[in-house]
């Protein structure tokens, strides 16, 4: 059971509407390496875990995920917010507004659609584990280059906290692929899956 | 003796808030990132939720170049999101440290400043949960701005 709380995990206050910016922005909504697939790796990947600090850590990162995605939701309204005209015309923001107006929709900043073919639930817990290393360091970049294309200060803020928690996200799932060869032993760490041999 | 020396000498070399352990022994194949000590430094709560850490060991800022404050610092709201920030922090490093018992009461401390802050805030601003509806007088969950909504500065 998830209970909503009416505040955000970091304050998105910009004061400049960009409509280009905000294109770009939209794949960490729901791009290859965004939030909404971030979230719904660990929540689903959890299931299977083998161990309580494995579970624990998945619905933890998996929930704060959550927190990002609506922290990216936020930052991409705002800055859509009473557009002008030659805003929308201006280019860069033109053929997300034909399709969703000022909505926010989870797709690629190259327009795909968020798709589920962006994740991995294998059922192997040190392959998922993996997996969510490679996760975390992709979602980096993503905030790394937008660093790199935005001079927004009030964005930029936002961005730089979402980019560290990733680092931080990084060495946790780490510590967990640890936790998981001390109970596997070291002599053989793939003689079998502990998610689901018993 | 010697033995006992030589495990100090190592253990002075990773001193430093960056690193952390690896095992002496490990096996081939397989990925590692080294185990955060523990009692890890920490930063303030407030300046956690700038960093977007609590630990400086875990800091690295693109371009060297970190938040230096954030746009609700200072404010009522700022503080609370602050402590629950320090929550949000803790928990994770104890799903992996269960055992830091300082890191633990650390938790402690911070959800009862956050509980009391929050019942403080409440009171003025209006409910971030819907359970904080039990003391409004009226149906108040959709009085004060949502979070995603732009505010202009009071």
């Amino acid at each position: 059971m998830f209970v909503y709380e009416k505040k955000l995990q970091f304050p998105v206050r910009i004061k400049n509407t960009n409509p280009r910016l905000a294109a770009l922005i939209i794949s960490q909504y729901g791009g290859p390496d965004g939030e909404l697939g971030a979230s719904l790796r660990y929540l689903s990947q959890r299931y299977t875990m083998p161990y309580p600090e494995l579970m624990g850590l998945l619905t933890d990162i998996g929930t704060e995920e959550l927190g990002h995605l609506e922290i990216i939701g936020t930052i991409v309204h705002q800055l859509t917010r009473n557009l002008s005209e030659e805003q929308i015309k201006a280019g860069g923001f033109d053929a997300y507004f034909i399709d969703h107006t000022a909505g926010v929709f989870p797709q690629f900043a190259s327009g795909t659609p968020w798709t589920a073919a962006t994740m991995a639930v294998t059922g192997d817990t040190i392959a998922d584990l993996t997996e969510d290393l490679a996760a975390e360091q992709k979602a980096r970049v993503t905030y790394d280059n937008i660093l790199r294309l935005s001079d927004d200060p009030d964005v930029n803020n936002v961005i730089r906290f979402l980019r560290e928690r990733e680092i931080v996200h990084f060495q946790r799932f780490g510590e967990a692929l640890r936790k998981t060869q001390d109970k596997l032993g070291k002599k053989n760490i793939y003689a079998i899956n502990p998610s689901f041999d018993k | 003796m010697e033995e006992k020396l030589a495990k100090n000498m190592s253990e002075n070399d990773c001193v430093d808030c960056k690193m952390g352990s690896l095992p002496s022994c490990a096996p081939l194949a397989f990925p590692y990132v080294p185990v955060q000590g523990k009692n890890p430094q920490k930063y303030s709560s407030e300046n956690a939720l700038t960093r977007g850490t609590l630990f400086p060991g875990l800091d690295l800022p693109f371009m060297n170049d970190p938040n230096v404050s954030n746009p609700y610092a200072g404010t009522p709201l700022g503080e609370l999101m602050a402590l629950d920030f320090m929550i949000d922090e803790l928990n994770l490093y104890l799903d992996t440290h269960s055992d830091d018992t300082e890191a633990f009461s650390m938790l402690q401390s911070a959800i009862k400043l956050f509980e009391e802050g929050k019942e403080k805030y409440v009171s003025i601003y209006g409910p971030l949960t819907i359970s904080d509806l039990k003391n409004s007088s009226s149906y108040n969950w959709l009085m004060s701005p949502w979070p995603w909504q732009y505010e202009e500065r009071k």
